[in-house]
């Protein structure tokens, strides 16, 4: 990855503060640098159909997505494209040994990575955005976001085929290994999408304590 | 029919992809079909058949039962049928092979799951292949190079069928986990594959780079089972032909590779156009010894000069080592990998013998610590072969066991462990008689240990002598002897050679000088393998200085980059802030090399106590409160802690020299809890009750209830603190707190991480909710009565 890639104020959002001193600034750069080194970006995708069965919920590809949230998300969508993205094994690796040498390193690190994943699945969704014929598409939306429930994480997970495709897998606890990684469903529709809500944090942009000034609100 | 008469073909062919020919349904399970289907199943094993397949896959890739848990479907069940019926389908003259695939699992370090449960899994799995009469056993599509290792070991543990091995490698030549082609390779060969290759993730034209630098590896026969290209993310589709899929297989057999089939996308027809391609042509020549080396699961070492092996994971005469391990600590352990490998080691040597250890209990322990913080290929080191073993069998790669002697009761013990393992020994020249003091005795010694290892089959170039160090003070003779017989083992032998250098000095008067003037001679006599402390003063540069001077060193390239900021005879650096700076000032902005120099200074004037209770502590507390009134964040936090972490450590080595108790304020256990990986939250906490002087237990992530219970009982702590970062886990964090009140009523708990609340933290029993790292202190000092 490039390092001017990365959004400088997303990475400050994941490290909670405003702002750093020159020290912390030039300590951030060679985090950043090691992480742009250290990721191998991959990324896999499968556009699904979207049915909403009369009985209320939806499913995507035959298979039921739990929760309220994620099938007013899809209102609408005739299909949807279930992503997976992970930065790999090695931004895993940085972010681990740095825990036992340098926690400031650590910290940043975890920050960076978690804005260079944002960063590769934005570029996915461009792509996916380009490439098909959908006049409206929905913002990502990721299991813990609302009440869809992690538990679905290993039914998306294997729906990609995500372990044989980009070496991502899932835990029985639920959890993407490799840590930096996001799964995520888009709808697609061919009317305007009235929910296009984002919960970065697993809470509507409403209860998040940056709505004001975040660069993604989408409210 | 016979895999291995198979072999005497000059090519054999595979099948090709089984789930492409299924065409599953969403949702379907492959495995089930076995059970449900069996037609379906059979006329795909009868397809390839016709299209000239020699073995078939059994429909088994799945059939895992940590795969299949929850599924309802049995995996021994499943996999006795698929074996059935593809025995069914293709009759005697095409062997059937138990496929078996990764669990979906990852290993540590970077996963939870257990070496013993993915073994078990894969045992499960041999063990149902083998009964219902399997020909071989394919293992493929791995990318991790330890849950290859456990099912290739219960494969050949609980079968006595042929095992065959391929993995998958990406576009950059390592698999996803990061294991490069040639640590697969010899990996795999050491530990007794059949036959080796690369299957699945790329098309043909992808891989034969890979190809031709797996065949540079091994002296098995190679496989290749590649997808029909790159798939179409909507379609799912393929893009290659069969034909053009077949004439790039010419290329694969003119670098010797003599099993062909197809991965992902192709069919029988791909099979076909393979076998028409390839009749009446002849595979290329092999070459005959692969390169000398070691390897750990991410990263190969040749040994093609001279290798530093580093010493300092060793408990002799280290008296906080031997504490650390006593504990259970394995940070102290980390601590010098981090070192070592930062201070130029090839190899870390890695001995926890010392009284009160259980070593085969210790010693894996110690290797997965060490693996977490490094990939470096080890140097297991232990007398017991318990302990040998049980390293050797979660040790991802290939590595060196220190070692054998010339003992008869030795070379039975441990000889047999480096065969099965695949690993590479070190002789060490004594033998019932000692240590013999002529080289042409050690010699002769030498010489019966490599008749011994080869006529088991360990490879000459595995094999290494150690012609041992005697100490210049007991005999002027002794180091001329050892280098003479270093000499002879390298030039007569032909052999790698090893020798703890730094025993040379004992005794004597300035060490560094001796040590490092033996080094260089030994080094000039042939040592390629010198154990010793690469932090000490010019040893690493020794051996650097003699690998560029040797030739060893394309263009000084590895020289140049590693002084070239180097100024010769520059003064002792200054100090980098201006002679204003406080401690307290250093912690407080986060200057961590200034704050353990100024500790340093401190210490001369106040005692350790004091410099913790009247400087560090205030700083800490005065960049608490502005974290908590939002003047700074946690990233300043953080830093100011890292700053007093050295400041700590300046004083900790202090007083451990003065021989002065701990100035610790009591135990805390934490963990992050079961099921649950994440745990940069429980580091954060770690590092701030350290720095208010606590002793921390930290018994790492993923840790069972019951285990963060015992460990608060051994060590009578008041407080446990607890980590939880997924819904999914508070489950765990509340089965520990519920087995604490049972088991250890007096201990308070504190818990943390994102999902949690306060009210949550109470309904589940906890003391208290930590919001946020110091929230935590502040709850151990009022625990702790420090407040």
């Amino acid at each position: 990855m490039n390092p001017a890639d990365l959004d400088r104020d997303e990475i400050l959002m994941f490290l909670n503060t405003p702002s750093l001193d020159d020290n912390l600034n030039a300590v951030l750069d060679t985090c950043i640098e090691e992480v742009c080194t250290a990721a191998q970006p991959r990324t896999v995708y499968r556009v699904l159909p979207v049915e909403h069965p009369a009985e209320g919920g939806v499913t995507l590809g035959g298979l039921p997505l739990e929760g309220d949230d994620i099938a007013l998300h899809l209102t609408g969508c005739q299909e949807a494209v279930l992503l997976a993205a992970t930065l790999s094994a090695p931004v895993d690796t940085c972010i681990r040994r740095a825990g036992f040498t340098d926690m400031t390193r650590a910290l940043m690190l975890d920050a960076v990575a978690g804005a260079a994943v944002e960063r590769v699945c934005n570029d996915l969704e461009n792509e996916i955005r380009a490439k098909y014929p959908y006049p409206y598409f929905t913002a990502r939306f990721s299991c813990g976001y609302g009440d869809f429930p992690i538990t679905q994480q290993p039914a998306l997970v294997r729906m990609v085929d995500a372990p044989r495709k980009i070496g991502l897998t899932v835990t029985p606890h639920c959890t993407l290994l490799p840590l930096k990684s996001v799964t995520a469903v888009i709808g697609m529709s061919h009317q305007p999408v009235k929910d296009a809500r984002r919960f970065c944090c697993g809470q509507s942009c409403a209860e998040c304590p940056y709505h004001e000034d975040c660069p993604r609100a989408r409210l | 029919m016979d895999f291995r008469t198979l072999l005497q073909n000059e090519y054999v062919f595979l099948d090709g992809g089984m789930g492409t020919m299924l065409h599953l349904a969403p949702g379907e399970l492959p495995e089930r079909l076995n059970l449900t289907q069996p037609e379906r199943v059979a006329a795909v094993h009868r397809a390839y058949r016709e299209a000239g397949s020699q073995i078939v896959y059994a429909n088994t890739f799945g059939a895992n039962p940590l795969k299949l848990a929850g599924t309802g479907v049995d995996a021994a069940e499943s996999i006795k049928a698929a074996i059935r019926i593809a025995k069914d389908a293709v009759g005697e003259d095409v062997c059937v092979a138990l496929d078996i695939g990764p669990t979906g699992q990852l290993l540590p370090p970077a996963g939870s799951m257990t070496f013993e449960d993915a073994y078990e899994s894969f045992r499960v799995m041999c063990q149902a292949g083998q009964e219902a009469g399997a020909d071989l056993v394919v293992i493929e599509t791995m990318s991790d190079l330890l849950e290859t290792k456990a099912a290739l070991l219960a494969a050949k543990e609980h079968t006595d069928l042929p095992v065959i091995v391929t993995m998958t490698f990406t576009e950059n030549g390592r698999t996803f986990t990061g294991c490069p082609i040639s640590a697969a390779a010899m990996t795999l060969e050491g530990l007794g594959a059949a036959a080796i290759g690369i299957n699945c993730s790329l098309g043909p034209r992808e891989i034969l780079p890979m190809m031709q630098e797996m065949a540079k590896w091994t002296r098995l026969p190679l496989i290749i089972k590649a997808n029909a290209g790159l798939p179409d993310p909507v379609t799912g589709e393929y893009f290659l032909t069969p034909e053009d899929f077949a004439a790039i297989m010419p290329e694969y057999a003119a670098c010797g590779v003599q099993i062909f089939g197809g991965c992902c996308g192709t069919n029988p027809d791909f099979i076909r156009a393979v076998c028409e391609k390839l009749r009446g042509t002849k595979r290329g020549r092999r070459l005959l010894t692969p390169a000398a080396a070691v390897c750990s699961g991410t990263r190969t070492v040749l040994l093609d000069m001279p290798r530093i092996i580093g010493e300092r994971i060793n408990p002799t005469g280290k008296k906080r080592m031997k504490q650390a391990l006593l504990d259970g600590d394995f940070d102290y352990l980390r601590g010098e990998a981090i070192s070592q490998t930062a201070a130029g080691a090839d190899i870390l040597d890695v001995n926890v013998g010392t009284p009160g250890i259980d070593e085969a209990a210790v010693l894996p322990q110690a290797v997965q610590a060490i693996l977490e913080v490094t990939d470096l290929p080890l140097q297991l080191d232990s007398s017991s072969p318990a302990a040998l073993e049980a390293a050797l069998r979660i040790y991802p790669g290939k590595p060196i066991i220190n070692s054998v002697n010339g003992k008869e009761e030795s070379l039975e013990a441990i000889l047999p462990l480096v065969k099965h393992y695949g690993a590479c020994i070190v002789g060490l020249t004594l033998d019932e008689n000692g240590i013999p003091q002529t080289a042409e005795e050690r010699i002769a010694i030498g010489r019966r240990i490599i008749e011994r290892a080869e006529a088991l089959g360990i490879p000459h170039q595995d094999i290494f002598l150690d012609c041992l160090t005697l100490t210049a003070s007991t005999g002027e003779s002794g180091p001329s002897e050892t280098l003479t017989a270093v000499r002879r083992a390298h030039d007569e032998l032909g052999v790698q050679t090893v020798l703890g250098v730094s025993n040379i000095s004992f005794g004597l008067p300035n060490r560094p000088l001796i040590n490092r003037s033996f080094l260089a001679m030994a080094l000039q006599s042939g040592l390629t393998l010198p154990i010793m402390n690469p932090m000490a003063e010019g040893m690493t540069d020794t051996v650097r200085a003699f690998r560029m001077l040797r030739g060893f060193d394309e263009n000084c390239q590895a020289f140049i980059a590693a002084y070239q900021d180097m100024t010769p005879n520059a003064p002792a650096a200054p100090a980098q802030a201006s002679g204003d700076l406080t401690l307290g000032g250093a912690v407080i902005h986060g200057l961590r090399q200034d704050a353990a120099r100024l500790t340093e200074d401190a210490l001369k004037e106040h005692e350790p106590l004091s410099i913790v209770n009247d400087i560090l502590i205030p700083a800490l507390d005065t960049v608490g409160a502005d974290y908590e009134t939002g003047k700074v964040f946690l990233p300043q936090l953080i830093q100011a802690a890292t700053a007093a972490q050295s400041a700590f450590g300046v004083l900790k080595q202090h007083m451990t020299a003065q021989g002065g108790g701990q100035a610790d304020k009591g135990k805390v256990v934490i963990a992050t809890v079961q099921g649950d990986v994440h745990d940069i939250g429980k580091n954060i906490v770690r590092l701030l009750l350290e720095n208010y002087g606590y002793d921390v237990i930290d018994l790492g992530k993923d840790v069972p209830p019951q285990k963060i219970v015992d460990a608060a009982i051994q060590h009578q702590v008041k407080l446990v603190g607890l980590s939880a970062l997924m819904t999914t886990t508070v489950g765990a964090m509340e089965e520990t707190i519920k087995l604490l009140h049972e088991q250890y009523p007096e201990c308070k708990t504190v818990v943390g991480g994102a999902v949690l609340t306060a009210d949550y933290a109470e309904t589940i029993g906890a003391d208290c909710f930590g919001k946020d790292a110091k929230a935590t202190v502040d709850y151990a000092k009022t625990v702790f009565g420090d407040e």
